[in-house]
């Protein structure tokens, strides 16, 4: 046990002095924004409870600054869709296609609430998403 | 007469043996022979510490010694010094000097006020230089500091690749913070211009961690040490040549935030020339210990993922599921960025990659896992964690957290309001952030996650395993908890505190108890309709980043505890959960 310890510890004091660490990763800048954003699945509701819903939908990747935002506008009539929410993601470059999540919190039990989404880069500017109106109802 | 003489011969060799056998155990001359018996604040409920702590940080403290002497014969096999040039230079020995030094420092056990913690301490190299005691991984979350039992209150991250990190910054383009070090990111690195090398510079000075009341008692335990040459060669003849009044050594054996030191951060009276003089011995403190951690001695690239894109290993299987995963459907890769996706195939209808594949090129030979960004993932508040109980005054007449149970960690947030629990924040045009930074913290690099000793392979159950810790509060407890949390918090999320999961549910399992800090959650994880081999390939990718596989991991041998075994990866950790509302002061 002590030989393996003192030949593993002469090869890496050996191999420390050969080896030099690679060209490191950099922060990577923002992708190209999408010419047009473009719901591919959904929006639908992932799960609901009495006072919160998860609202989901697929579009084609928007592009712009990582740090992305979904959106959803919300209200009790479709016609006032006033109040807000907005959950975090975070883009994947790499990927075609983008998953936003919406946690909608602080709903009313038994009630039927309109809703459409958006999408928005990290200085709050719309990625000019196409929602319909839907509706879900809360348990 | 001549039995007599053959005993005297024989006692003669054997404590000849014996004295040989001490001198190769002991320290040479850097590690003090004996433990201070410092005095014991323990404010905890039975079962928060671990039973075996004392045995377990007397066990790290042995390991640091070998390691200690280890990196002495590594400094006296240096060659000659040779400073030449202009700007003078280490010609030839410069990178090893400095390496070395950084080692010796890091695992000096004399940079506390008791003489009894290093910074190894809580950062082992067979734990990926994160927390080396396994008890402690699965209790109390944070490491008993120079004062025992005080500690900390997150669990301490792995330095590996931490010297990568760039400065803190907030990057308008990208609408976030990268860089810095630590959860909170509290170290910035701004005066140094290294996050990792300023991040040295905290825990000797942590109330709860090394305890040292005034940065000053660094500059005066090196003018001590044994390597204190070495320090002389590479910064300078007279780099520790101050005048320390006689009364240091009592003040720098007195922990931090002893009421005695009447909230006076540089209690040991130095002249402004002197002052000065330890400030720069600090900041060459933390430059050498940061040179160390980016060294091929810690962030060593040697891992099976490093060797597979250098086309020397082919993954199995699963591996390679799990890379395809990570990439793919599970979305790591959106923050533990694996460097092949700068270059992506513009989006429909410019593009025609196939849906949710990557298909970037490689964009670096050596990728970090990591975005250097900040995201609140939601994680349950641990009722296990240390801090919370430490709300009554030590002997010393310090309290590490008045407020119990209710302290919320903020993370990001904290740091940019200079809060309770941080450090100053140095950028004013930072707070503003600070509402929506609450809950943040540092996305950490994915390589070395799953790093253990060579006898305890694995971090999963049953094992035989080395039980790690896994996020800012060491609720996760297995890798494959880790990769179910993130594939169904939102799935199996209830309104209940760790340990009252309804019955029917497991924690960890079919229960994700409430998020600490329920705003600013990140959504891109939660529910990734991942199966259950789906999961278990993500594990087997994660450890492909263990560092050790193209070459030895330096001292990756040294752990001399035991391993764990039973049980199941899922469900690890269980038996010791407990019930937050029964057990915390409120």
């Amino acid at each position: 046990m002590k030989n393996q310890i003192l030949i593993w510890t002469i090869v890496a004091c050996i191999g420390t002095l050969l080896i030099s660490n690679p060209a490191r990763a950099q922060l990577i800048p923002p992708a190209k924004k999408a010419a047009h954003v473009e719901i591919s699945q959904g929006p639908e509701i992932e799960s609901a409870k009495a006072n919160e819903v998860i609202i989901r939908w697929t579009s084609n990747n928007p592009g712009g600054s990582d740090e992305h935002f979904g959106v959803v506008h919300y209200g009790k009539s479709a016609t006032d869709l006033s109040q807000t929410a907005k959950s975090h993601i975070r883009l994947n470059q790499g990927h075609v296609e983008t998953v936003f999540r919406v946690r909608v919190e602080g709903l009313e039990a038994h009630k039927t609430y309109y809703y459409k989404v958006d999408s928005q880069q990290a200085d709050g500017t719309s990625d000019g998403v196409t929602s319909p109106v839907n509706k879900f109802a809360t348990p | 007469m001549r039995q007599t003489r053959r005993l005297v011969a024989l006692l003669i060799l054997s404590a000849g043996i014996a004295a040989a056998v001490l001198l190769f155990a002991m320290p040479a001359g850097a590690q003090e022979a004996t433990d201070p018996a410092p005095p014991v604040y323990n404010p905890y409920p039975p079962g928060i510490l671990p039973a075996n702590v004392n045995s377990e940080l007397a066990r790290v403290l042995r390991e640091i010694a070998v390691i200690e002497n280890e990196a002495i014969g590594q400094w006296h096999a240096l060659p000659p010094p040779m400073l030449t040039g202009q700007p003078p230079t280490l010609q030839g020995s410069g990178y090893s000097a400095v390496r070395i030094l950084g080692k010796l420092m890091n695992f000096d056990r004399n940079m506390s006020p008791l003489k009894n913690i290093a910074c190894a301490s809580c950062h082992m190299p067979y734990a990926g230089f994160s927390g080396p005691i396994p008890s402690v991984n699965l209790t109390m979350v944070a490491y008993p500091g120079s004062f025992r039992f005080r500690a900390g209150k997150r669990t301490a991250q792995r330095y590996t690749y931490s010297p990568d990190f760039p400065v803190l910054n907030y990057n308008t383009e990208q609408g976030a913070f990268f860089g810095g070090n630590f959860w909170d990111a509290r170290s910035t690195g701004y005066l140094l211009q290294s996050a990792d090398a300023e991040q040295a510079q905290h825990p000797p000075v942590d109330t709860q961690e090394m305890a040292m009341p005034d940065t000053a008692c660094i500059a005066f335990r090196l003018s001590t040490a044994v390597y204190k040459p070495l320090f002389e060669e590479i910064w300078g003849v007279d780099s520790l040549n101050i005048s320390f009044p006689s009364n240091t050594e009592q003040i720098c054996d007195t922990p931090g935030g002893a009421a005695t030191f009447g909230g006076n951060t540089t209690p040991v009276g130095l002249s402004p020339v002197d002052r000065e003089r330890a400030n720069t011995v600090y900041d060459h403190w933390g430059q050498s210990i940061s040179f160390y951690e980016a060294s091929p001695d810690v962030s060593a690239f040697s891992s099976k993922f490093d060797a597979f894109l250098a086309n020397k290993y082919t993954f199995t299987a699963a591996e390679m599921a799990g890379y395809k995963l990570f990439r793919g459907k599970a979305n790591c890769n959106s923050c533990h960025l694996d460097g092949r996706s700068t270059a992506p195939t513009p989006p429909p209808p410019e593009g025609s990659a196939p849906g949710g594949e990557d298909t970037g090129a490689a964009a670096s030979t050596a990728p970090l896992f990591t975005c250097f960004g900040y995201a609140n993932l939601g994680l349950p508040k641990n009722p296990r964690d240390a801090f919370y109980y430490q709300t009554t005054p030590d002997s010393l007449g310090f309290t590490a957290n008045a407020g119990g149970f209710t302290y919320t960690d903020l993370g990001l947030g904290t740091f940019l309001r200079s809060g309770f629990g941080s450090a100053p924040n140095p950028n004013s045009a930072w707070k503003p952030f600070a509402e929506t930074s609450d809950g943040r913290m540092q996305t950490s690099t994915a390589r070395d996650v799953a790093l253990t000793p060579p006898q305890c392979p694995t971090t999963e159950a049953p094992g035989p395993y080395f039980q790690k810790e896994f996020f800012h509060n060491g609720y996760i407890k297995s890798l494959k908890q880790l990769v179910h949390f993130y594939n169904t918090r939102d799935v199996y999320r209830m309104p209940v505190e760790s340990g009252d999961c309804p019955s029917g549910t497991v924690e960890r399992v079919t229960c994700w108890p409430a998020a600490e800090v329920p705003q600013n959650q990140d959504m891109t994880i939660g529910k990734l309709d991942l199966t259950e081999a789906e999961e278990n390939q993500l594990v087997a990718f994660l450890e492909t980043l263990s560092d050790g596989f193209t070459r030895p991991y330096p001292d990756i041998n040294t752990y001399t505890g035991a391993c764990m075994s039973g049980g199941t990866a899922a469900t690890q950790g269980n038996s010791t959960l407990i019930s937050a509302s029964k057990m915390a002061p409120h």
